[in-house]
C-alpha cells in the first residue's frame, strides 16, 4: 500500500526524487512544477496584460470582519505582495485578437499560474500546473481570442485553495463591433453589469499557498462558508447599493449581465421578476435565447443575460447558494437593478 | 454473517485483473434484435486510497474473486432481450435495477436470480442497487448501461448529434465513515462528509506519483476514463453520477455538445465548457469534439489536458493532495 512517507516531493517537473525543505506531512509544496519557459511560436500580441501576485490583501465584510484575500495585480511586477484589487483586474479583449497575458511569479515563496477559463489553447498556455508548469519568475502565456463572450481567468496552482482565495478575474471578449455588441449577430447593450457570485469559507483564508498539496487533511474537501459575495462585495448587505454591483438604468436601456459562477457551489440566480433574455453561456451563442426569470447554475458557468424592463422600479436580485448535497439554501447575496 | 476474507485492492497488478479497464465501448450495429446474457457476482473488499486509507467497496463484479466498481459496463442495442443473472456472494440482500425497465427485487445474501428484459428507447442508463438506498448505491453497486438506435453505430438516439467513440463516466462521492458503517451492517449517523471523488472508481495520479500513469490507480490513464482521439474523433461521454453530490463539470481545450440530462435529449444543444450534472443517479450525455483548440496561437492539434470537476473539493483526497480528486486527461494525439 502506498504510504504518505513515500511521497516524492516534487519541485522540479518530472524530478522524481528531488526533495523540497519541509516533511512530507504539511511542511513544504509537493507536486508542483516550477518553470518559465520561453513561449512557443511567440509572435508580437496585438494586446497584453501584465499580472503579478497579491498574498495579503483585505475584503471588509458586512459584520465588521476583514477576509485575506489572493489575487493578481495589474502591472505584474508585486514580487512583495502588496495587496491589490478583488476579484482581480479584468482582462478585456476584442475577438480575433492574439494576447499575451504575462504572468510573473517570485517561485521562491510561492507558485501559481493563471488559466483562461473557457479560452482553449495549447497545454502550455493552459496554466494547469500538473499538465505544463507553475510559474517561476515570468511567463508569458500566448493566445487567440476565437469567441467573443463571458469568461474569467483564475489560478490552477493548488486551485481548490487559490481560486476560494480570490485568485480570478474577469475575461470579457468583445465582438469586433465593440463593447456595446455581445457577439456578432447578437443583441446590442447600453449598460453592463459584470457579477462574478462567490462564496467564502473564511476558515479557508489563513491557510499557506500550499496547504495540503504533500497529503495533510487540511479539511479542503470541506466547505462550509460563511460570507457570500457579488463581484468582490458582501452580498449580504453592501452589494445591495455599491456602485460596483449595483444598477441604475432608464427604462428604455438594455442591460448586459455577465453572470459569473465564481463560486464552488451551485447557485440560483433570481432576477427579482424582470424577465431575462440569456443569449450566451460560456461563451457561445445559445441557438435561440432563453426567456427566463431565474437561472440555476454550478461553479465556473457562465450566463450572458438581456434585460429590457418594461416598468421603472426597484428590483432586488438575489443570488442563492446551494448545499451540494441537499440544494438547500446555504447563504444569499444580493443587489439591485435600479430603473428609472 | 460469516466470517470472511475481504478481498484488498490498491496494488498494481493486482488491481490490474480488478477494476474494471475495458477502456472504449465498442459497439458493432446488427440488423436484428438479440438476447443478450450477463452475468455479475456482488462482492466486496477494500480498495487503498492515495492518503493510505482503505476503504470498503461493494461491486457487480466479473467473477466471484474480483471487485469490478463500477461493474462493466453493458451496451445493447433497441430491440434486445437482456437476461442478467446476479450471484449475491455477499451475506447481505441486494437488488439490481435500472430505473423504468427493470427491478430484480430482493436477493438474499448467497442467493441468485435472473432477470429478463426488453429494452425500447436509445440512451443513457444506470444499473444500481436500490435496497438501502441510497448506500448499497454508493458502496459501489452500480454501472453504466447503454441502448444505442436500432442499426446505429454513431447516434445518442435516432436524429442526435453523431459520434465515433463512446465511453462512460460514472462519478462517485465517497465518505469512507459512511463505507465502514455499511461494512458492519449500520446505517450511516454522521453527516455526509465525502473525503474522496471518484470517476469509474479512480482518482487522478500527477507526475512524480509513484502511481502516475499506472492505468488500474490513475484515472488520468486509465483506459476506460482517460478521452484520447485525434482531431476529428467526436466522442460520446455518459456521465452518470451515483453520488450525493451536485456537480460542475469543466472540459478544457474544447466546448462540448450538450446532447441531454437526466436521460432527456435537451430540445437545443448548446456548446458549454462547464455542466451542471445533478446529483443522485444525475446524468449527462456529450459529445467532445475534438477539434483543434480553438484559442491556441500558433494553432496545434495535439496535447494533453484536464478533465475536471470545477467544485475544487473535488480535487483533493483525504483533505489535502490537491490534484489527486476527480479528473482525468484528455489526449490531442
Amino acid at each position: 500500500m502506498f504510504k504518505l512517507k513515500e511521497l516524492v516531493q516534487m519541485r522540479n517537473r518530472g524530478g522524481g526524487g528531488t526533495t523540497s525543505s519541509g516533511g512530507g506531512m504539511g511542511g513544504g509544496a509537493c507536486y508542483t512544477y516550477p518553470d518559465a519557459p520561453a513561449t512557443i511560436g511567440r509572435v508580437t500580441p496585438d494586446v497584453s496584460f501584465n499580472r503579478g501576485i497579491y498574498m495579503n490583501g483585505s475584503v471588509q465584510m458586512d459584520d465588521g470582519n476583514s477576509v485575506r484575500v489572493w489575487g493578481f495585480t495589474d502591472g505584474g511586477g508585486g514580487m512583495g505582495g502588496m495587496g491589490g484589487q478583488f476579484p482581480s483586474p479584468a482582462i478585456r479583449v476584442t475577438e480575433g485578437q492574439i494576447v499575451h497575458t504575462n504572468l510573473t511569479v517570485n517561485g521562491m515563496m510561492w507558485l501559481h499560474t493563471i488559466h483562461h477559463h473557457g479560452i482553449e489553447p495549447s497545454t502550455e498556455n493552459d496554466g494547469v500546473g500538473h499538465y505544463s508548469f507553475d510559474v517561476d519568475g515570468t511567463y508569458t502565456y500566448q493566445w487567440k481570442a476565437a469567441h467573443a463572450g463571458t469568461y474569467f481567468y483564475h489560478c490552477h496552482t493548488n486551485t481548490v485553495l487559490h481560486a476560494e482565495m480570490g485568485m480570478y478575474g474577469a475575461l470579457i471578449i468583445d465582438p469586433p463591433e465593440g463593447a456595446g455588441t455581445l457577439f456578432s449577430g447578437g443583441p446590442d447593450y447600453d449598460v453592463e453589469a459584470i457579477w462574478a457570485c462567490d462564496e467564502f469559507d473564511s476558515s479557508w483564508h489563513n491557510l499557506p499557498w500550499d496547504a495540503g498539496t504533500c497529503g495533510a487533511d487540511v479539511g479542503l474537501n470541506k466547505l462550509d462558508p460563511d460570507y457570500f459575495l457579488i463581484t468582490g462585495v458582501d452580498g449580504a448587505q453592501s452589494a445591495a447599493t455599491n456602485p460596483a454591483v449595483a444598477v441604475t438604468m432608464s427604462q428604455q436601456q438594455t442591460l448586459l449581465v455577465r453572470y459569473i459562477n465564481a463560486g464552488y457551489l451551485a447557485q440560483r440566480i433570481d432576477f427579482g421578476g424582470l424577465e431575462v433574455e440569456i443569449h450566451m453561456s460560456d461563451g457561445r451563442a445559445l441557438p435561440q435565447p432563453e426567456t427566463v426569470t431565474e437561472i440555476q447554475s454550478v461553479s465556473a458557468e457562465r450566463y450572458d443575460c438581456i434585460i429590457k424592463p418594461q416598468n421603472t422600479g426597484v428590483y432586488t436580485v438575489t443570488i442563492e447558494y446551494l448545499d451540494w448535497v441537499t440544494d438547500e439554501v446555504i447563504g444569499t447575496a444580493q443587489t439591485r437593478i435600479t430603473v428609472t | 454473517m460469516k466470517r470472511r476474507e475481504f478481498l484488498k485492492f490498491g496494488t498494481a497488478g493486482v488491481a490490474s485483473s480488478m477494476l474494471g479497464s475495458l477502456g472504449l465501448l465498442t459497439w458493432v450495429p446488427r440488423a436484428h434484435a438479440i438476447t443478450i446474457n450477463k452475468t455479475y457476482y456482488i462482492t466486496d473488499g477494500f480498495v487503498a486510497q492515495v492518503d493510505g486509507q482503505d476503504v470498503y467497496f461493494r461491486g457487480f463484479s466479473n467473477s466471484s474473486g474480483t471487485l469490478n466498481m463500477p461493474a462493466e459496463p453493458i451496451i445493447a442495442q433497441q430491440g434486445d432481450t437482456l437476461n442478467i443473472t446476479i450471484i449475491n456472494t455477499l451475506g447481505t440482500t441486494h437488488s439490481f435495477v435500472i430505473d423504468g425497465i427493470v427491478d430484480s427485487g430482493s436477493i438474499a445474501g448467497g442467493a441468485s436470480k435472473t432477470v429478463s428484459f426488453t429494452v425500447n428507447n436509445a440512451g443513457s442508463y444506470l444499473f444500481y442497487d436500490k435496497l438501502n438506498a441510497p448506500y448499497n448505491r454508493l458502496s459501489g453497486l452500480h454501472g453504466g448501461f447503454a441502448v444505442m438506435p436500432s442499426g446505429s453505430s454513431n447516434e445518442l438516439y435516432s436524429g442526435s448529434a453523431t459520434f465515433v467513440q463512446q465511453y462512460f463516466w460514472v462519478t462517485n462521492d465517497v465518505d469512507p465513515v459512511w463505507h465502514e458503517a455499511i461494512r458492519v451492517g449500520n446505517t450511516p449517523s454522521t453527516p455526509f462528509t465525502p473525503r474522496y471523488f471518484t470517476i469509474n472508481g479512480r482518482n487522478m495520479r500527477v507526475p512524480g506519483h509513484p502511481e502516475y500513469t499506472n492505468t488500474d490507480r490513475d484515472s488520468g490513464y486509465a483506459t476506460d476514463t482517460r478521452l484520447v482521439g485525434s482531431v476529428g474523433d467526436r466522442t460520446l461521454i455518459r456521465i452518470q453520477n451515483v453520488g450525493l453530490c451536485r456537480h460542475s463539470v469543466h472540459f478544457h481545450a474544447n466546448h462540448v455538445e450538450w446532447l441531454a440530462v437526466n436521460g432527456s435529449p435537451r430540445p437545443q444543444v448548446w456548446k458549454k465548457d462547464t455542466l451542471n450534472l445533478p446529483n443522485n443517479k444525475g446524468s449527462l450525455d456529450v459529445i467532445y469534439p475534438f477539434e483543434a483548440p480553438p484559442d491556441a496561437w500558433p494553432p496545434v492539434s495535439t496535447g494533453h489536458f484536464p478533465m475536471h470537476f470545477h467544485d475544487e473539493m473535488t480535487q483533493t483526497a483525504g483533505g489535502g493532495f490537491y490534484q489527486f480528486g476527480l479528473a482525468t486527461t484528455i489526449e490531442f494525439k
